[in-house]
């Protein structure tokens, strides 16, 4: 299968992180936390800020609230890489998986009110490109700077 | 008056005005106090609210769910809410979900308090 994010991969990458988490959202938070830090170091701009962290806030509590239903005894395997102009991470939990083909459009007027589709609907929007395993338990996310 | 963390109330003329503590709403233990705070404040306050969110600089999507969840309580007791003060990188996500066609947003409180005196 042909993969954008695959051809982005071979790059200087200036950061890496290579990490399992147990399903604490605050363990997710504090990595968010040292990645959005490091990107700021790099000099990304706030707007650009704000789309990283939406959408690896969302990629990381789903993969612990949803995927392993916060089951402490489960993991959550983040791989990150930063540099200037590229943000890359991928996020796998232990869950069953989802298709995200069958996530509804949260902008529809019947959904608008629902609470499920917004994060990946915002992912799609910040990122320029957002991929799934064939299982629907690992996602990967790659923001290129336009500069 | 209840004491809260997340949201600090006050009030003008029968509208409840609730400014957004925190500049990152994500900590999945604050947005769920947030959301019981909030939900608490229809039975305590008037039925009208306005949610000023000057200090947000970010809200995960659980965040705005609580929103939401507020907007449709308050909405099937027939109150009102609006918004105001969002920060551009708000605004924008609630423009992209479509949600400022169910958010009743202004630019600033007191646009948001005059709309509610001529609404009345």
């Amino acid at each position: 299968m042909n993969s954008r994010i695959a051809d982005e991969l071979e790059h200087g990458w200036t950061k890496v992180w290579d990490v399992s988490i147990a399903s604490d959202p605050l363990l997710g938070v504090e990595l968010i936390k040292q990645i959005l830090d490091e990107l700021e170091q790099l000099n990304w701009d706030q707007g650009e800020l704000f789309g990283v962290h939406m959408s690896l806030e969302e990629a990381i509590m789903n993969a612990i609230k949803h995927g392993n239903g916060l089951c402490e005894n489960k993991q959550v395997v983040i791989n990150a890489r930063i540099s200037p102009t590229k943000f890359y991470v991928r996020v796998e939990d232990e869950g069953p998986g989802f298709d995200p083909t069958a996530v509804p459009d949260p902008t529809l007027d019947e959904n608008l009110t629902k609470p499920s589709g917004r994060g990946l609907m915002l992912m799609r929007i910040y990122m320029t490109c957002v991929e799934f395993n064939s299982t629907g338990n690992q996602i990967e996310l790659l923001k290129v700077r336009q500069i | 008056m209840a004491e809260f963390e997340c949201i600090d109330v006050s009030d003008s003329n029968d509208v409840s005005i609730v400014r957004l503590v925190d500049e990152k709403v994500m900590d999945p233990v604050r947005v769920q106090k947030l959301g019981d705070e909030l939900l608490s404040l229809p039975r305590q306050e008037s039925d009208r609210i306005l949610i000023n969110m000057e200090n947000v600089r970010f809200l995960s999507s659980a965040a705005i769910n609580k929103l939401i969840v507020l907007e449709k309580r308050l909405s099937k007791k027939g109150g009102q809410i609006k918004f105001s003060n969002l920060q551009p990188e708000v605004k924008e996500v609630f423009n992209i979900t479509n949600l400022n066609s169910v958010f009743d947003i202004c630019e600033a409180q007191e646009d948001a308090l005059e709309q509610f005196r001529s609404d009345q």
